[in-house]
This record gives C-alpha cells, structure tokens and sequence, in this order.
C-alpha cells in the first residue's frame, strides 16, 4: 500500500482528467484504472488538476461541497461529504433571473438546487462550527450547480468524484440576500420544475441537517490542508434535492421561499 | 500566582465539583475580594481554549443585590458548548436560564467605542445557559460567584441567525411547562455589554461567542425536554437526561 501511494502519478491523472474535460470524452473510473483510491490520494489528484487549471488561467472563486444528503451518502457508502473547487471560467450571472448554460462545455450535466454563502471574514477551521459560519457570512443565495462527471456514465464511488473535483460543472447564483441569511435555513423549501413539470422538492435540512454545518465541515476539513475560506469566496453548500439530468433545450425553473425564482435554460 | 486563600477556595471549588457536592460559600471568610475570585476564575482555565464568555448578574437590581456596579463573567470552553442531549449527572446543581448570545465576526478590542463593537457583532442566537453553582442553593457572594465561573456549566446554541436588533421575548418551556420568561430589551444595550467584557477581558476574539446573561430567573433543571422559543418564531430544544 505504501508503494502504491508513492507510485500514484496525480499528474497524469490529473491531466487525463483535463482532457477528459476539454474533449468533453470521459473516462472509466479511476477506482477501476487504479483500484482502489483513498480520498486523500483523490485530494491530491483533484488539487494537483486545479493547480494545472490555475496555472492555465483559470480562476477559483469558491468551493462546492457534495454528498450532502443521507441518499447521497447511502449511494457511495460514505459518511462525510467531499468538496471541489468552482472555476470562474463555469460561473454563468444570471441576469433578470434568468441564465443560459452551453451544453457544449459539459458532458452528463444534471442540475441541483442549493443554498449559496458569500463569505465575509476568514473562516479557518479547526473547530469551526455552524454558527462561526452564519456570523461569518455576508449574503446567501439561491444557486444552482450543474454537476458533470469527466467519469464514464456517472459510475462513480468516492475517489472518483473526489479526484473530478466533486463532480463540478458549472454554476450560477440568484442575487445575495442578507434576509435570507437570517431565516431558518433548515426550513426553506425548494422547488424545481423541468420544462414546466414540477420535478423535484427540497428542504435546506436535506444538506447535513443545516447547510451552515456544511459549510462548517468543509473549513474544518480545509483546515487540515492549511487552508481557510477567506472573504470573497462563494460557498456552494450541498443539493438541497435530486440532482435531475439536463438535456439541450431543457429549462428549468427553480425556486427557493421568498427568492425570486431563477430559470435555467441548457442551450 | 493565586494567594494562599485564593488557592484554598480553588481548591474548594475544584473538589466541590469533583464530588459533584455544593458547598457552603467562603469567600468572605477567606477574604478573597472580586479580583482575587477572577484570579481564581483564570486558575481554573489555565491551558483552555476559550471558545468565548458569558455574562451574569445582568440586571441592575441583581447587581445591587450583590454589592456590584457591573456585571460578572464566566469562560466558556468548547466543551461546554452541547447540542442535543445533555445528561444531568455531570453536574452539582443544575438550572437552566433562556439566554441569546452574538459570535463576533471581528475582534473587538478593549476600549472600543459601541458603533465599532455592534458592527464585530457577526450574528446573534438563541441559547441557553445551564447553570451549575458548586454553591449550596445559589447562595454566594459576588467572589463566591465569579471564582465558581459564574455558575457556568454547559450552553446550548440556535441554529439560526436572528434578526437583529428585535424585540419579543424569551420563553423557556421544559416539558411545555414554562419554566422562564423575559423581555429581549432586559439585554440590551448589547453593544455596550460587549464592549464591558472586552475591556475587561483584554479584547475579544473574532469568533468567540459571547453569552448575554439571561432576562429571568434560573429555573431548576430537570430530565425532559427543554424548548426555547424567541424572536420571530426562533426555536431551540435540547434534552436533559437524568
């Protein structure tokens, strides 16, 4: 096991996983490449892919955060979440409440509904906990995360989306409400309708119990990779519902209590 | 360095909780004044990590009662902070207060004007403080209290920021029984409040969490359900167990 540690190329992982994502041509799992992966040497295929993307110009504005849900997690047989990076180059501003998302960046695109933080002062875990994060944020948002899989036909188990930076694809945010920030965030419900046809509901509970304890267990988990959520970065706190496949020409309508509805159109 | 008094009520403390027995209070007879039981306060935590403070003694009447011109605080460690089900038996003479409290999203540092204090102010929640004097019947003077941590014990937390400033109240239930019930204004000025114990602390911390005192009487604590209902529909229920 220790040779196979040392001996894992991150970088040529890394980089299959960039082709994979610019020829938009996905690959089998890594877990079955490789065998099996621990999360932490997925950690370092994921941060050595971002390092390639940033030296390459990309920008990270945030982070996501997956595996939320008790489904989720039932479904990979985990107990924790996982995180990625969001790319500035996949964040589409919605305007008028409405945004366009070009399918032809993605591969397997499926669109979730979240609750997004824009953090305001530097949250540096150990130890951080639910409410160090709500006094620490400036606004929350309704968002939406397309995610996408550089894996062939999603068949994923945790190494594998953890190394494809948590499934990221692309992301949009409606606009940042301090309001909101001071509801029950574990009672806002979600709607989403597909093409005019209620799809799915959901519940901020649904992430970890409070999408907050997400974002809390994400500074703490940073943390032991010396890294903190500094002021400025957007913070895509977990599916709040099911993740719903999305096809070019779909539209999707997703609303989240007393925030202007946000309509998403795959073009 | 701790006088010989201040070691000996220390110690009267220490052994008080160890054997989960109240006491009778003593530190008028040892003649340790307020700042010898701060003293004693800082003994105790020596090598903790402060997640923040309490406050108490907030009302002007009680600090008359106590021969006081300001309130007391207490330390709060981490392992103070509960959620979910606390059991009893860990502590001497439990009560329970409804309480908010603010986490501070910037340092406040001590001599810091109002205005600045309110905008460190990140968020401010439910809580509730259950107390534990080592104490026989809450019956101390104002050392007796502040070297005993201000009777603090365990704290429980909300989960959701509230709007700020609000008015409404506080009403603690324990198995839907009322148990405790004051206005949110018995808190306030918050910000002047703060600005006390940072000063009288040495500064605050980005982060600490500071609890407000309470705007009731302590009721005792008991198994059973306890809820908390304040401000805008604001809930907060933890479970004590024998």
């Amino acid at each position: 096991m220790a040779d196979h540690v040392v001996t894992l190329d991150v970088d040529s992982l890394a980089k299959q996983l960039e082709a994979a994502l610019v020829t938009r041509q996905p690959i089998p799992p890594l877990t079955e490449t490789l065998g099996p992966l621990t999360p932490e040497q997925a950690y370092a295929i994921q941060t050595r892919w971002t390092e390639l993307r940033v030296a390459a110009g990309e920008r990270i504005v945030g982070r996501k955060i997956g595996l939320t849900s008790r489904a989720m997690q039932e479904q990979l047989g985990v107990r924790e979440p996982d995180y990625g990076s969001l790319w500035g180059s996949r964040y589409f501003p919605a305007s008028g409440h409405r945004v366009e998302i070009p399918s032809d960046l993605l591969i397997q695109p499926r669109l979730e509904g979240e609750i997004a933080f824009l953090i305001g002062r530097r949250l540096q875990g150990p130890g951080v906990t639910l409410q160090h994060v709500l006094a620490a944020t400036e606004a929350v948002a309704l968002s939406v995360e397309v995610v996408d899989s550089r894996i062939e036909a999603w068949r994923i188990k945790l190494a594998d989306t953890i190394a494809d930076d948590a499934s990221f694809g692309a992301f949009t945010v409606g606009p940042w409400s301090r309001t909101l920030l001071q509801e029950d965030l574990r009672t806002l419900g979600m709607i989403i309708q597909k093409n005019g046809v209620p799809a799915t509901e959901g519940i901020g509970a649904a992430a970890l119990g409070h999408p907050a304890r997400c974002v809390a267990w994400l500074a703490n988990k940073l943390a032991e990779f010396g890294v903190a959520l500094e002021p400025g970065d957007i913070v895509l706190s977990g599916s709040l519902a099911r993740a719903l496949p999305a096809e070019p020409g779909d539209t999707f309508v997703v609303e989240l209590h007393s925030q202007p509805p946000l309509t998403v159109r795959f073009v | 360095m701790l006088s010989e008094p201040e070691k000996k009520l220390f110690e009267a403390i220490v052994s008080a909780r160890r054997e989960r027995r109240p006491r009778a209070p003593l530190a008028q007879s040892l003649g340790v004044d307020l700042a010898g039981a701060y003293r004693v306060q800082a003994a105790a935590f020596a090598g903790h990590e402060l997640v923040g403070y309490k406050l108490g003694l907030v009302s002007a009447a009680k600090q008359r009662q106590m021969g006081l011109d300001s309130p007391i605080y207490g330390r709060v460690t981490r392992a103070m902070l509960r959620e979910g089900t606390v059991s009893l038996a860990e502590f001497v003479q439990p009560r329970v207060e409804p309480e908010l409290a603010v986490v501070l999203r910037d340092a406040v540092p001590p001599g810091a004007p109002p205005g600045a204090v309110s905008l460190a102010i990140g968020a401010v929640f439910l809580g509730i403080d259950l107390l534990d004097s080592v104490w026989e019947g809450y019956r101390f003077s104002a050392p007796d209290v502040v070297a005993d941590n201000a009777s603090g014990g365990a704290f429980f937390l909300g989960e959701r920021a509230l709007p700020w400033p609000v008015d409404g109240e506080l009403a603690l239930y324990l198995d839907s029984e009322l148990v405790a019930a004051g206005p949110v204004a018995a808190l306030e000025p918050v910000a002047a409040r703060v600005a006390w114990l940072a000063s009288a602390v040495g500064g605050l911390c980005a982060g600490q969490v500071v609890f407000l005192g309470s705007p009731a009487a302590a009721a005792p604590a008991r198994p059973g359900l306890l809820e908390l209902r304040g401000p805008g529909g604001s809930l907060l229920l933890a479970r004590l167990e024998a």
